[in-house]
């Protein structure tokens, strides 16, 4: 008999914890908690208990399907591959740019830096992006123009030992709940809280303040916090003098933002956010938490600047329990963007178009690359619909459930001539796909991820891959050969990152021997490099070293209600469940807590429209229609009402508004104009067949025998 | 001490006693539980208070020994075992989980240090085979504090701690003593499914009551919870009422009756179910 437990990096949140796969003669038989884990230190949150179940379920795919006549037949590696390198090298001598690639937060560095690698070098086009255009481009943009480097400043458990926490748009206890733990620390140890949102989160019950906007009004409230503390003369002027740029164009344009004027904007109490911005400023080290609450708008790249003045004008930059920081919503969703799978730069951040830095992967690659800057996730369904994209490859994505509005996703993705998914499970998106691959989870694989706190870790694999099914950067290097490529030769994972680290100056410093006794973070710039902590310390990592104020005026949301749409819709996630439900609507317990989706909406909306708890609602906008049931709460105020979005039979994503923010091109999933009304059953029969309510477990359908 | 525990190990491998040894693994300096099948290998064995042996492996739902007893039933395994882990094979020998005549105890006393560290107040097992046996911490001072305030102000205090709960299940699921198939705190009829926090009190008093008697009071459950709920305060509270109301201390002879295992020789009471519902 054989048992043991192989360390690992949870596959949900980027939260990073870590845990054991426990192995019992070959087959996955649960998780442990990893006790000496700096961020999950023992613990982990429901999802994390439960990330083996997903691995060994009985719908994972186990060899290539290849589509005929409109039904999927099994196929063999082989014939599969050919298919695929055949399509691609037909589109490529055509047009390199008529391809699109999707590369994927949740597979590990090796494989996002192989896949744009790729895309680059073998299809020869830069259309390759990921879901983190969903989520934080406008992080990497935002925080890139204010610091130089667009990724989280500090480290989770520094938050611990911070005086002030100001939460916005980010439902930390749920969507992080490991990194919850350490503001809940920091409660207790007598911070000040203040969340900044429009529904009353979990945190909000611990908030010394918690100020409602109305949704799409964050920049608003930052202007108006940064003039009081103007006002008040609470500002850090050494460091705005000798640390960074820009601050009479700030000055300037925060004068209008009184906290009358912002009460007016944003429907925040003037006493209220005196407070609060008071207390924010007064502290001694105050962190800044975000999340999609603030970057998921048409002012994203805005919003996320705002917060970066905000840390800079008080000072609260470059030291321990201080900063600016993104919580990122994928495991790996920062490693995917540090390993350039992005339209624009390669890994590293280095831009497609410096001459230089082409030259550096043309050298490596040993290949021309392209120049122009590739198409980002929304673009390429857009070009797919009118046909100027004309195949795509897709690793690990969903986009028929995370994209907004799926109804033009699906457009799009049916007007492909040729499509081909690598992914665990047959999704949404893999149904459309003329080939389909069979990947291996993070179990049967080895890689690292890149958590939230640029910490990068170790996967490792537990059990060998299910089926037929390959690790995806084995996958890539079949592929990549079949097409004639010489430069996929690896014997592992561990030789990728050696390649990763020759060419990406933050990631100089990272080998697997090191990684082995722990994680390091990035920049990491040497193989003696102990890893960076926070960033900023002496310097910003721009060019001349300072940071740079922007003043931004507020802008409204792109759709705003009106008479016909009267409510604001707006949409996230629950802990419960993880994006498009892929792996938890696979696990048991998950499903038992929340089974299918619902829109919350407040009791006095409810009233009016005279809708009852748990009655099926139609929820409309301009995009489409969905089903389902209605959840009164007061979490939400107001004509406001929330979709979570990862439930395939009543898909929020089919409402969204894709509107961009015009510089990260990052769709506007927090704001739309909606209308919610009875349902009528003629309709529904109609716009979603096979909707089924759930059943609910009352005590009549309880057996009493059995119970301990 | 770890030497000794090494060199039993061997003896107990080479001399063909036990098929394996399940205990701690040192490695890259992580440590987790391992089944140790070849002597060789036992230089990796290590002792640690960080990891309990007895613990659930979900999905199946089932007591890890009793999972591999399952699997292969005729291997026998030593277990190098704390009071605790002892204690815990004890009660899931009395609840039909655990095989103890396949199992082989290598019991192991924990230092004072250790016994402090985890709040024990008996930091040894029965069969003590390696370590001094010291006494257990008397007294504790969480629960001193506790007591002295008012009732409302208990009230308060558990209000405020469960209401941080974000429903890991940790508490249940590192508990050597939750192994049901059917855990009453995932059921809709004891507490609201799907929703932050769960029901005050009923998510958790469901696990108290459940857990009460055969609470073995290794502060796993307190040592899982991403919140700092003090759980191992409560369930001590609760040995001390189930000690003085049965005369009963979980983990201590496995012929003993729980004083709330009972036999139902008669169909249980009918619930009540009005009609129309």
């Amino acid at each position: 008999m054989e048992y043991k437990n192989v360390l690992t990096t949870c596959p949900y949140c980027g939260a990073g914890c870590n845990f054991y796969l426990q192995v019992l003669n070959g087959e996955l038989v649960g998780v442990l908690p990893c006790k000496s884990h700096t961020v999950s230190q023992g613990k982990l949150c429901i999802k994390g208990w439960n990330a083996s179940e997903f691995v060994i379920s009985k719908e994972r795919l186990s060899k290539p399907l290849i589509k005929r006549n409109g039904s999927f037949i099994e196929a063999s590696w082989d014939e599969a591959l050919d298919t695929i390198a055949k399509k691609l090298k037909e589109y490529k001598e055509i047009d390199p740019d008529s391809i699109a690639v999707l590369s994927s937060a949740k597979c590990t560095n090796e494989e996002n830096y192989l896949m744009m690698k790729f895309a680059r070098a073998v299809l020869g086009t830069n259309n390759v992006d990921h879901c983190a255009r969903l989520c934080h481009a406008s992080t990497v943009v935002g925080l890139g123009q204010s610091f130089g480097s667009g990724a989280m400043t500090n480290s989770i458990r520094e938050l611990e030992d911070a005086d002030c926490i100001l939460i916005i748009g980010s439902n930390t206890a749920e969507q992080h709940p490991l990194i919850a733990r350490y503001i809940l620390r920091a409660k207790e140890k007598g911070a000040k809280l203040i969340v900044v949102d429009p529904r009353a989160i979990t945190l909000t019950q611990f908030a010394d303040y918690h100020l409602r906007q109305r949704p799409g009004t964050d920049v608003a409230v930052f202007n108006g916090f940064m003039n009081l503390i103007l006002a008040e003369g609470l500002e850090d002027k050494e460091f705005i003098k000798e640390r960074a740029e820009g601050f009479e164009e700030l000055r300037e344009t925060v004068k209008i933002y009184t906290p009358e004027h912002v009460e007016k904007i944003t429907g925040i109490p003037k006493d209220k956010l005196i407070a609060a911005a008071t207390t924010y400023a007064k502290a001694e080290h105050a962190s800044i938490v975000y999340s999609m609450g603030i970057t998921q708008h048409t002012t994203g790249v805005d919003n996320v600047s705002s917060s970066a003045n905000l840390a800079m004008l008080t000072g609260n930059v470059g030291k321990p329990s201080t900063g600016v920081n993104p919580l990122r919503g994928q495991n790996n969703v920062q490693g995917a963007c540090d390993m350039g799978a992005l339209p624009n730069v390669y890994s590293g951040y280095q831009s497609v178009t410096d001459e230089n830095m082409r030259a550096k992967f043309e050298d490596a690659w040993k290949t021309k690359l392209p120049e122009k800057p590739g198409l980002t996730v929304v673009e390429m369904m857009n070009e797919a619909a009118k046909s100027n994209i004309k195949a795509m490859y897709i690793m690990g994505e969903n986009p028929m459930i995370s994209d907004p509005d799926i109804s033009h996703v699906r457009e799009g993705l049916e007007n492909l001539e040729f499509l081909a998914v690598q992914d665990i499970f047959l999704t949404e998106t893999a149904q459309l796909a003329d080939v389909v691959l069979p990947a291996t989870s993070y179990a049967e694989k080895e890689g690292t991820f890149t958590s939230t706190e640029r910490l990068v870790q170790m996967v490792r694999k537990a059990i060998e891959p299910l089926g037929e099914s390959s690790a995806d950067w084995q996958i890539i290097c079949d592929l990549a050969k079949a097409m004639g490529s010489k430069e996929f030769e690896y014997g592992a994972p561990a030789d990728i990152m050696d390649e990763i680290a020759s060419l990406t100056p933050s990631y100089a410093g990272i080998v697997y021997e090191r990684l082995q006794r722990g994680g390091l973070q990035w920049p990491c710039p040497s193989k003696e490099h102990p890893g960076t902590p926070y960033l900023h310390k002496e310097k910003f990592s721009r060019a001349n070293g300072k940071g740079k104020f922007f003043g931004i005026e507020f802008k409204e949301p792109a759709e705003l209600p009106d008479e016909e749409y009267p409510f604001i819709l707006s949409t996230g996630r629950i802990i419960f469940h993880f994006h498009t439900g892929t792996m938890t609507r696979k696990t048991e317990l998950l499903n038992k807590e929340v089974p299918t989706g619902y829109v919350e909406i407040n009791p006095k909306d409810a009233e009016r429209l005279g809708i009852v708890a748990g009655e099926l609602v139609s929820v409309q906008t301009r995009r489409g229609q969905i089903e389902t049931k209605a959840l009164i709460t007061e979490r939400v105020p107001e004509g406001v009402i929330f979709i979570p979005f990862h439930f395939a039979e009543c898909a929020a994503n089919v409402l969204t508004n894709p509107a961009l923010d015009p510089v990260a091109k990052i769709p506007e999933y927090k704001v739309c104009a909606a209308k919610i009304e009875k349902y009528q059953v003629s309709s529904t029969l109609k716009a979603s067949p096979g909707f089924t309510i759930p059943p609910r477990i009352t005590r009549a359908n309880i057996p009493s025998k059995g119970r301990r | 001490m770890i030497k000794k525990v090494q060199d039993l190990a061997r003896k107990w491998l080479e001399g063909k006693e036990v098929d394996a040894i399940f205990g701690l693994k040192e490695q890259d300096g992580y440590i987790a539980p391992y089944l140790f099948a070849d002597a060789s290998e036992l230089d990796n064995l290590t002792i640690s208070t960080e990891y309990r042996l007895c613990y659930t492996c979900r999905p199946p739902k089932e007591n890890i020994l009793a999972l591999m007893q399952r699997r292969e039933p005729n291997t026998k395994i030593g277990i190098v075992a704390r009071g605790c882990e002892e204690r815990a094979l004890v009660e899931l020998a009395k609840r039909g989980q655990v095989d103890l005549d396949k199992v082989k105890i290598m019991g192991i006393a924990c230092t004072p240090e250790e016994a402090k560290e985890c709040r024990c107040e008996r930091p040894y097992p029965n069969n003590l085979v390696i370590g001094e046996r010291v006494e257990g911490v008397s007294g504790d001072e969480n629960i001193n504090t506790l007591l002295n305030k008012s009732l409302p102000e208990r009230l308060e205090f558990w209000r405020h701690e469960l209401s941080k709960c974000i429903k890991c299940y940790g508490c249940r699921n590192v508990c050597p003593m939750c192994f049901c198939k059917d855990c009453k705190m995932e059921q809709e009829v004891f507490s609201k499914t799907g929703w932050l926090p769960p029901e005050i009190p009923m998510f958790h008093f469901i696990r108290f009551y459940h857990i009460s008697e055969r609470c073995i009071g290794c502060g796993q459950c307190e040592k899982a919870c991403p919140v700092d709920i003090p759980l191992l305060t409560i369930f001590k509270l609760l040995r001390k009422d189930v000690k003085d109301l049965f005369d009963y201390e979980a983990g201590m002879d496995v012929e003993q009756e729980a004083p709330l295992l009972t036999t139902l020789d008669e169909m249980p009471m009918k619930e009540e179910v009005p009609s129309g519902v």
